[in-house]
């Protein structure tokens, strides 16, 4: 298995969000995983990005065999784990270019391969640009300081593509996009699925799952997956809503 | 007389050695002397700031109590040769050079200057060249001697640059004032004094920079005075790196006529106590003065930059933005003082000021002051303190950049915003390096 | 009674082993200040012991003290051997109808909206049986006593609980800490007590208009509230109907002691007479006053919408000494004609988690002079402390002024500051939308001007928004144009 999610349990601030997840994700799958607000979804994505402040008390989470909890977020990312942030951050007076180089060299150094000088690093980065329709003079502007939302979502996939990571999860990345830039980020999604990469999108709506067909879908309410199935079950819950299932765990 | 007693610094004894030390053929040319004496009478009138004065509520000046500074009467350093201050020079710098060392010009240091017509470029006490009347006239008419070391200047002032450009003509190359400080047995406090004059629509761009040799202890008493005519501009980029163990105090009186346009950055990154006065009154409408400034104060750095903007006439517009980066038991103090007299309309001020705090133990101390006696204006101010954005640390590492990286990555991409309004990529470059070294070492 | 009348009797004979020679039964002491006077004060209004020590320990050191001059108020210097400093609680001409009271007075209660009884109160013409604010304010009494608040004047808490009140008078604003502190502790006249005991929610909005004695508690005026763990409790102070007073110094000091869980709101609309068109007459009003959040998760609120006095110097402070303690600051100050404001707040950060929040309002018309003056610190121990800040100013006119001085002072890197200032005039697109939507140009300024103070107004209690915001249509009536 490429990640392996055995009864998680995670706090923040005292309080048990994760409460016992199981979740399975072999190499180039994608799952979305869906549920009510409050259920735990973002939780999960930092929780395996390893942001600070959500504690891990019990469980594990491994990535290839190896354990990810204990961790520095910057050991996951060279491992390859990347997660496009639900309000990607602005970084007033940094370089968008030097951010972007200074991340993929860090990452191919802590993996042994060679660095990238300046020359290589702007063949590569245009032609990623290309990928996600992004404006190249967005490179020379601070990160996402003063980006529109839909510019932060594609400068999110433009850092995946060029990371080029082996699990890649997606918070929410279609909140607060119109359509056309839905689009375009979901054709940047879909054109770097490949065997070797794993994908888990976090979404509240079905409606992403139009653009990108997940393998498998679940279902996450009051910290635990209580429904797992293919693309079918999304819409299942579309017609239903999220009140069949939760109301089904509070019966368990 | 116990060497106790010669612990502490007696301003006025400081005055009445300096003078006497002081040789005539060292004091400068006869037009210098009414300028002396009024500083002189205004010394013995006036006592060292305390921090019951306003101006002085958050700037000790402890070290006067701890260090007896000795006039330098003595100079210039001939005995310095260029190749030892090389390391101290701008890489790649198209400016002409005038290196002061310990206050006093240093010609084996200063190449012959070659400035372009219309442009003179001299020194105080002559030896560069005549002083034109223009800027005899104009010394000591800018500067208000609000303490007493901008009186001790006046009476002891030491050397200095007198620049002046004469009316339409845009001064080429940009011209660097280098000041070089050997620390001595004994510690000394120098005078520099500089003018820089630009006639009517005249245009210079001057760079500023204190640097040591070593790691000495002296007190730099510098003044500064600028004058704008009608429609000029002037680009003035100033960098301080003393010694870790100085003193450095910087008066810098703007005076600018309608129209003139007066750009300030400067980054202040040495020196154990370091303050910056900038006082700049608008004479003239439709003048614009933009002031930007970098502080760093880590170790026991005291880092302090008081701003006084005077718009004493409608349409002018003056924008500050200033930041402190802080660690270790480092103290910033900033003091920013919007005046908008009666009558001055349509004046435009914005104020910034954000700090960033890397340690438990730093301080900031923030005072932005607006004071508004006319109603058709647009003037603002903010202050921010905080640490570093635990979002951002958290961004950048979740994209494999450790730590440590992510730390002076963050603080670099805070001071950029004022580093690159330095427009000379030498200096630029130089202050970008310096700071880069000293985050290094601190984060 | 008659037992205290006989301490009384005896403590001014006391005052007389002192050489101080005056009858007892009179209303007003000859103007000067001397201890003999403060005995005087302490045995008319027969004090125990301890508070006259309290005084007497104020005054000799207000004698060493000189009075400030950093805020940018000017006045003539005051004499202070020329007040008097003690007059009986029955100041106000008796009128015997609305007819004799100055038709301006009367032209702003109608604006107001005051019932008519009420301005009969307000000015001083004798209340008949309809409107009884005495038994009005028994009722008021009874509910909060079965509450177990005490609500009472300092003069009756000196009487009857001698014990609260010697804990707290002076712990959060010691009579040392400035000039007219000191001198509000030497002869403080009256005032208002109030204690909430733990857990107690107060049934109602306390204010000293429904409290017996409360009209005249004179120029140097003391009010001390202790919330006790777990209660609430909001405190409506003055009101917004013009209060003229000959007293042209008016010294008051207020104390707000919070403890753990409890809250305190502090609600004040000051309209004291601002003095004529010159300026003559006007008051004075130098407050001091302080909230003590000491304990965890306590918080104070002070809200303020001043528009009168010639010359108002305050700044109601917050020391955030318990962790997750909050302090709010929300003021509108309007200056007009030869009005002077210098006024703000101190938010003190000493807990952890500590919180503040400062939204300033200056409105400056005509030759008004305004400050904002502030203090923000954040103190070594005040780990992950915030503060937020916003102090605005608006001109209307093009000789009034309006000046921002914040303090700033952080040693510790977690905490959190902003404070963001602006100055703007009203808008001359905006006056002109409005009234090429039909409104005059007085009613397009209270427009703007009360959308720029909406969010001071919505802290205050409601009825109380309301008065307040035709105060200030009123205040600013012919400030434009």
């Amino acid at each position: 298995m490429m990640l392996s999610i055995k009864n998680l349990k995670a706090e923040v601030e005292g309080k048990e969000i994760l409460k016992g997840l199981n979740l399975e994700v072999g190499a180039g799958e994608v799952h979305a995983i869906m549920g009510p607000n409050g259920s735990g979804k973002s939780t999960l994505a930092h929780v395996l990005a390893g942001r600070e402040g959500y504690e891990v008390t019990s469980g594990e989470a491994t990535m290839d065999g190896q354990d990810l909890i204990g961790l520095e977020p910057e050991e996951r990312a060279a491992l390859g784990v990347f997660l496009a942030f639900q309000y990607p951050v602005e970084l007033p007076g940094v370089n968008n270019t030097h951010f972007l180089k200074e991340a993929l060299n860090a990452q191919r150094k802590a993996r042994g391969e060679p660095e990238l000088d300046s020359v290589a690093f702007l063949k590569l980065i245009r032609e990623k640009l290309a990928l996600v329709s992004m404006k190249p003079e967005l490179l020379k502007r601070p990160v996402n300081a003063g980006f529109s939302g839909g510019e932060k979502k594609r400068n999110e996939i433009l850092q995946m593509a060029l990371l080029e990571p082996r699990l890649a999860i997606l918070d929410e990345t279609d909140s607060g996009l119109d359509i056309d830039a839905l689009k375009t980020v979901s054709d940047g999604v879909n054109a770097l699925r490949s065997p070797e990469r794993s994908i888990i999108l976090v979404t509240h709506y079905q409606r992403l799952l139009d653009y990108i067909q997940p393998d498998f879908v679940h279902v996450l309410a009051g910290g635990r997956i209580v429904r797992s199935g293919d693309k079918t079950l999304a819409k299942e819950l579309e017609e239903k809503g999220y009140g069949w299932l939760t109301g089904q765990d509070e019966a368990a | 007389m116990s060497s106790s007693e010669q612990m502490a610094t007696d301003l006025q004894q400081v005055l009445q050695q300096g003078r006497h030390r002081m040789t005539p053929g060292l004091s400068g040319p006869q037009w210098l002397s009414p300028v002396r004496a009024r500083g002189a009478a205004a010394v013995a009138t006036m006592s060292l700031p305390d921090r019951k004065q306003e101006a002085w509520r958050y700037s000790s000046l402890g070290f006067l109590d701890r260090v007896s500074y000795q006039p330098l009467v003595e100079g210039p350093f001939d005995a310095i040769l260029p190749g030892d201050v090389e390391d101290l020079l701008l890489q790649d710098s198209d400016a002409v050079r005038l290196v002061f060392v310990n206050g006093y010009l240093a010609t084996a240091l200063t190449p012959a200057v070659r400035c372009c017509d219309g442009a003179t470029v001299t020194n105080l006490t002559a030896e560069m060249g005549e002083v034109p009347e223009a800027v005899r006239t104009q010394l000591d008419a800018i500067a208000e001697h609000r303490h007493v070391f901008a009186a001790l200047n006046s009476a002891l002032m030491s050397d200095g640059a007198l620049i002046h450009v004469a009316r339409g003509v845009s001064s080429a190359p940009p011209i660097e004032i280098l000041h070089i400080s050997v620390g001595l047995d004994e510690p000394g406090i120098a005078h520099p004094r500089h003018l820089i004059v630009l006639e009517e629509g005249a245009r210079a761009e001057v760079i500023e920079r204190y640097c040591a040799m070593g790691d000495g202890s002296y007190f730099n008493n510098a003044l500064i005075e600028v004058a704008l005519g009608a429609g000029s501009e002037l680009v003035h980029e100033r960098v301080q790196e003393e010694s870790p163990n100085a003193q450095h105090l910087s008066d810098l009186h703007v005076r600018l006529e309608a129209g003139s346009r007066y750009r300030l950055v400067q980054a202040t990154l040495g020196g154990a106590w370091s303050r910056t006065d900038v006082r700049v009154t608008f004479e003239g409408e439709g003048a614009q003065a933009e002031l930007d400034g970098l502080m760093l104060a880590r170790d026991q750095q005291l880092n302090d930059v008081h701003l006084s903007v005077h718009h004493k006439v409608p349409h002018c517009t003056s924008h500050e933005t200033f930041k402190g980066i802080l660690d270790g038991k480092g103290r910033v103090v900033f003091d920013g003082h919007i005046v908008v007299a009666r009558d001055a309309q349509k004046t435009d001020a914005v104020l910034a000021n954000d700090n960033l705090m890397l340690s438990r133990e730093a301080e900031v101390d923030a005072k932005p002051q607006l004071e508004i006696y006319a109603d058709d204006v647009k003037c603002s101010h903010g202050t921010t303190v905080g640490e570093l954005d635990a979002n951002m640390l958290f961004y950048l590492r979740s994209r494999g950049i450790s730590e440590v990286q992510a730390k002076q990555m963050l603080c670099q991409g805070f001071a950029e915003e004022i580093l690159q309004k330095i427009d000379h990529p030498a200096l630029r470059a130089r202050a970008s390096g310096l700071l880069a070294a000293r985050l290094m070492e601190s984060v | 009674m008659s037992s205290s009348n006989k301490q009384m009797d005896a403590l001014v004979a006391k005052g007389y082993e002192h050489g101080f020679v005056t009858d007892i039964e009179t209303d007003v002491i000859p103007p000067g200040l001397n201890e003999d006077v403060i005995r005087f004060i302490s045995a008319r209004k027969n004090e125990p012991e301890w508070v006259l020590e309290y005084r007497l320990k104020a005054y000799r050191h207000w004698l060493t003290m000189t009075p400030p001059h950093w805020s940018s108020v000017h006045y003539p210097a005051i004499d202070f051997q020329a007040i008097s400093y003690f007059a009986a609680p029955t100041k106000k001409p008796q009128l015997d109808s609305l007819d004799q009271v100055d038709p301006e007075l009367l032209r702003t209660y109608e604006k107001l909206g005051i019932p008519l009884e009420e301005q009969k109160a307000l000015s001083g013409v004798a209340v008949d049986a309809v409107f009884d604010s005495v038994s009005v304010a028994t009722t008021f009494r009874q509910n909060l006593a079965d509450a177990g608040v005490i609500f009472c004047s300092i003069s009756e808490a000196a009487q009857e609980h001698p014990d609260l009140l010697r804990e707290y008078l002076g712990s959060v604003v010691p009579h040392t800490d400035n000039f007219y502190a000191a001198l509000n502790a030497a002869v403080f006249t009256d005032g208002t007590f109030v204690y909430i005991p733990k857990g107690v929610r107060c049934p109602m909005e306390l204010s000293t208009y429904f409290r017996i004695n409360a009209q005249n508690t004179g120029q140097f005026e003391r009010t001390l509230i202790v919330a006790e763990e777990g209660s609430h409790v909001s405190y409506l102070e003055g009101c917004t109907a013009p209060q003229r007073d000959e007293n042209q110094l008016h010294a008051a000091v207020v104390e707000l002691i919070a403890m753990q869980d409890a809250q305190i709101k502090y609600s004040t609309v000051q309209n004291w007479y601002p003095g004529d068109e010159q300026g003559r007459g006007g008051i004075y009003n130098f407050v001091t006053k302080r909230g003590d959040c000491r304990g965890a998760r306590s918080k104070i609120s002070w809200t303020q919408v001043e528009t009168g006095s010639a010359i108002t110097w305050k700044y109601p402070s917050c020391l955030l000494r318990g962790d997750d303690s909050v302090g709010e600051f929300y003021s509108v100050a309007v200056t007009k004609g030869r009005q002077q404001a210098d006024t703000g707040t101190k938010m003190i950060h000493i807990g952890r988690n500590t919180t503040s929040t400062v939204v300033s309002k200056g409105i400056s018309a005509g030759g008004g002079q305004q400050a904002y003056r502030g203090l923000v610190r954040m103190s070594q121990r005040a780990e992950n402390a915030r503060n937020h800040t916003q102090c605005d100013s608006l001109l209307i006119g093009d000789r009034c002024a309006a000046h921002t001085f914040p303090y700033i002072e952080v040693k510790n890197p977690t905490a959190k500051v902003e404070h963001e200032a602006t100055t703007s005039k009203i808008g001359e697109d905006q006056l002109f939308y409005c009234r090429s939507r039909g409104l005059s140009e007085e009613n397009a300024v209270s427009l703007i001007v009360n959308g720029f103070c909406k969010e001071i107004f919505n802290e205050l209690p409601m009825e109380f928004a309301v008065e307040a915001q035709k105060l200030l249509a009123i205040s600013l009536e012919g400030a434009v144009g």
